[in-house]
């Protein structure tokens, strides 16, 4: 399984910047992207290389925030273990919501998987017994490997960068091997896949069941860096919206795309919300009106995203080149 | 090999296969003709398990595959082509062909091969790296039918694949159709195209409403007043091959 | 047994306006097959038009009925000449993500010109309480219920005796004998787009003395709006009407024995139980397998 060159060149050099640089805002702005890069990239298994459509992810994110952070302050347990109890809920999430996608096509798909993602944001935020309710949980930070408490932010980009790469190759993996030509199959035309000998209800299952353990994994890790899991924003619909966003923009049949659209949306977000944290609120709606208008265009005129555009660009010189 | 019986398929007030029954023995040609509405595209979906059967048996070497998933029976060795061709659009000629080869074949690199082999038997190689959706129909059913072919079925159902094709390319077509027969492949043909049916099948079941209303040798068939009546209009004569 | 008079004429209330959101949804969903998940923006602007037309001009929201609905219906006339052209004919990709990027452009021009502070719209009639009986309710609802339930009978008058009803609905359903009839298919769906948003903009206008007015204040509504749409038979205009009654229902009466809190899971819990087992909804006859096509 070969990587392209534009993917070394990328996670080569994210693993590269923390080698030239300490100052904490553009490591922070790498993990992000980093991080926001490797969920849209597990959104991108079910939504992009599936074809089921989710615009509910944020359930899965959420489930994994959650489970890391309550493992950390309630059962004063390693976070890494909450990364598994929550990759556990999240697959069985993935199972339901797989067999939803089994039911129903399309947009009903994202209206049925919006509506999930609600019901577990109004869980959250009301049953206090267990999640403290509305306020959060903040994350605590204890020093050390075992318990993900870094004293500085490079240890977390290499850690994320690990988890980046991870998600990477698992697209590459949908792009070389059996299941994920199948799985090419299923999206392209499900009648004819099925006649072909393909278990398309069971491949697509496994695909969002997949898709929601490493989305959950992403939002163990992200709670454990951030060190707050508010519910209104974990499991926010503008977060799913984001994810699918990303991927659309960078490339959504791509294993590096959704990494590309990341680069764009959030390191513009992040330097805005520095740069202008007076007025940041008005500005930061001014480039998401800016990429909402982006996603209409994209998604009908450039459906194969930056990178697949980009593809074609080089593939196109190379036949002038050659003829 | 496929032994339907008595099988019938309703949608709410509809009958859309009435009680039909019929034999293909292994590796025969077997022809079925009809009026347009009269069933036989809803007897493909039923033999190959898109549809499950209101009443009646349909088995597979002896073995009910009635109501079985689609891509069970393909397993087992039956499949089909659509009326409609359903190419897989944004992946290249070769990429459409491997997928199905992947049914039998676990490695990529394998399959990838299996179906270079049957690219080469429908003579489709200076198609192989095009995209699927930039083919003209006539090449499409070509690429529905070697789809089909890798995945090494025992009985191909094809449902019109000569229709829309140029003369050139309708007897390319016969002569894949030849080859398959040649090595041993059942087939199963829906055809409006009178001329290669008579040619290609060995028998002939027709269709009408529903309901199996002759079967017999091509030559029996277009003399057959029913079917006279029903379908061809006029007596069909059977030019000299 | 004191409290059931108090929840049925608050079911009945809250089921007009929901009546009037959905009516509009299911219309723009019937005839244009098309989720359109920017539903609830074009809620929020009609409750933002009635907010500002308050505090700028002192109108109240029932004057800025009269130029809200000429007014959506040029904005249904923009956004579809803009965005939604050609949508109902391209993939589900595009389908989805066209009216998820509309929604986005809109909340955050909300956010970016007004802020996300919460607004109140609160004219004098919204502090009037009227009583029949054991129950209370409030002038703006009633008002709110009373032109929900004409506009929704004119609509539906429209949609059965018209002649542009008559071809919007043929063309719901048969999209190629109906373009094999010589009617103009892009025409029609713009009438539906824009007459959908005229409902939820005078929703919005309606609601604004009820609710708090910000930037997204939309959400929550659109998916109502959908469960009331998917229990009624998705493109089923009466059916939406008892959806509307059916969710009011659940909500009002979830509200008082569970908590607000619940209520909102019951629905959510019912709208995916419904797309699932019956998805032609409670009262439609539309073949489910429309869903996916």
């Amino acid at each position: 399984m070969r990587a392209s060159l534009p993917a070394l060149i990328f996670f080569g050099l994210a693993a590269v910047v923390p080698l030239i640089t300490h100052d904490g805002f553009l490591l922070d702005s790498l993990i992000l992207i980093l991080l926001w890069g490797a969920v849209s990239g597990a959104w991108n298994v079910a939504g992009g290389y599936a074809g089921q459509v989710s615009l509910g992810h944020s359930a899965f994110f959420g489930l994994g925030a959650y489970s890391a952070a309550l493992m950390a302050t309630r059962w004063s347990l390693s976070p890494w273990l909450g990364l598994l109890v929550g990759a556990g809920l999240a697959t069985v999430a993935g199972l339901v919501i797989g067999y939803l996608s089994n039911r129903l096509k399309g947009p009903y798909f994202g209206l049925a998987t919006i509506a999930f993602s609600q019901v577990l944001l109004i869980l959250a935020s009301r049953w206090r017994a267990v999640t403290s309710g509305s306020e959060g949980i903040p994350v605590p930070f204890r020093p050390g490997f075992a318990s993900l408490g870094f004293q500085s932010k490079v240890p977390w980009v290499y850690l994320i960068l690990a988890l980046a790469v991870g998600v990477y190759l698992v697209a590459r993996y949908l792009e070389t091997s059996r299941p994920g030509y199948q799985l090419a199959g299923v999206r392209e035309d499900e009648d004819a896949a099925e006649a072909l000998g393909i278990p398309c209800r069971r491949l697509k299952v496994a695909a969002v069941a997949a898709s929601a353990a490493i989305t959950s994994v992403c939002g163990g890790l992200w709670a454990q860096y951030v060190g707050f899991v508010d519910p209104f924003y974990v499991f926010s619909v503008d977060l799913s919206i984001r994810f699918a966003l990303m991927s659309i923009i960078g490339g959504i049949g791509t294993a590096i795309g959704p990494f590309v659209g990341s680069v764009l949306i959030t390191s513009l977000e992040t330097y805005l919300r520095a740069t202008f944290s007076d007025f940041a609120a008005g500005l930061i709606g001014i480039y998401l009106i800016i990429y909402g208008c982006l996603l209409i265009v994209v998604v009908r005129f450039v459906p194969q995203g930056l990178v697949g555009w980009m593809g074609e660009r080089v593939r196109a010189m190379g036949r002038y080149a050659r003829a | 090999m496929l032994e339907l019986d008595a099988v019938t398929k309703r949608f709410g007030g509809l009958t859309a296969v009435k009680d039909v029954s019929l034999r293909a023995a292994p590796g025969e040609i077997l022809g079925i003709i009809g009026p347009n509405g009269a069933g036989k595209t809803t007897l493909f979906n039923v033999i190959s398990g898109f549809y499950a059967p209101n009443s009646g048996t349909v088995k597979l070497d002896g073995r009910d595959i009635g109501g079985m998933a689609p891509h069970l029976v393909c397993a087992l060795g039956l499949t089909r082509t659509f009326q409609l061709v359903k190419p897989f659009g944004n992946l290249s000629v070769l990429d459409n062909v491997m997928i199905g080869a992947l049914t039998r074949v676990r490695a990529v690199s394998a399959a990838r091969e299996a179906a270079r082999q049957v690219i080469a038997t429908c003579r489709l190689e200076p198609f192989a790296t095009n995209r699927a959706r930039s083919l003209p129909i006539g090449l499409r059913k070509r690429l529905e039918v070697a789809r089909a072919l890798a995945t090494r079925p025992r009985l191909l159902l094809l449902d019109e694949v000569m229709s829309g094709l140029n003369p050139t390319e309708l007897v390319e077509m016969i002569e894949i159709l030849r080859r398959l027969h040649a090595d041993g492949i059942g087939l199963i043909v829906i055809e409006h195209i009178m001329a290669a049916m008579m040619r290609l099948a060995q028998r002939i079941v027709v269709l009408h409403h529903g309901e199996k209303i002759a079967e017999g040798r091509p030559e029996e068939i277009s003399r057959d007043p029913r079917v006279v009546d029903a379908y061809l209009g006029e007596e069909f004569v059977l030019a000299d091959a | 047994m004191g409290a059931v008079p108090q929840l049925v004429v608050s079911t009945v209330l809250l089921g007009g306006i929901y009546a009037l959101i959905s009516v509009g949804l299911t219309l723009i969903f019937g005839i244009m097959r098309v989720v359109n998940f920017a539903h609830g923006e074009f809620l929020m602007l009609g409750m933002y038009l009635a907010f500002w037309s308050f505090t700028l001009w002192h109108l109240d929201p029932y004057v800025v009925l009269l130029v809200a609905a000429p007014l959506f219906f040029l904005i249904g006339l923009l956004t579809y000449a803009l965005v939604m052209r050609g949508v109902v004919k391209a993939s589900h990709n595009v389908q989805i993500f066209t009216t998820v990027g509309l929604s986005i452009v809109l909340q955050n021009a909300a956010l970016v010109a007004w802020t996300g502070d919460f607004r109140f719209v609160r004219p004098w009639h919204s502090a009037v309480v009227l009583r029949l009986g054991d129950a209370a309710f409030n002038l703006s609802q009633v008002v709110a219920f009373v032109v929900a339930v004409l506009f929704t009978a004119a609509l539906v008058a429209f949609m059965r005796w018209t002649r542009a009803g008559r071809i919007m609905r043929a063309t719901a359903q048969d999209v190629e004998a109906a373009t094999l009839m010589g009617i103009d298919t892009d025409r029609v769906y713009r009438l539906a787009w824009s007459i959908g948003l005229v409902c939820v903009g005078i929703a919005g206008v309606l609601m604004s003395p009820l609710y708090s007015v910000y930037p997204t204040a939309g959400l929550q509504f659109v998916l109502l709006a959908y469960v009331v749409v998917v229990l009624g038979g998705l493109g089923d205009m009466v059916g939406a009407l008892l959806g509307s009654l059916i969710v009011a229902g659940v909500e009002v009466a979830g509200s008082y024995y569970l908590g607000s809190a619940w209520k909102e899971v019951i629905y959510f819990l019912l709208f995916i139980a419904v797309l699932v087992f019956r998805p032609a909804g409670l009262f439609g006859q539309r073949g489910a397998e429309t869903l996916g096509a």
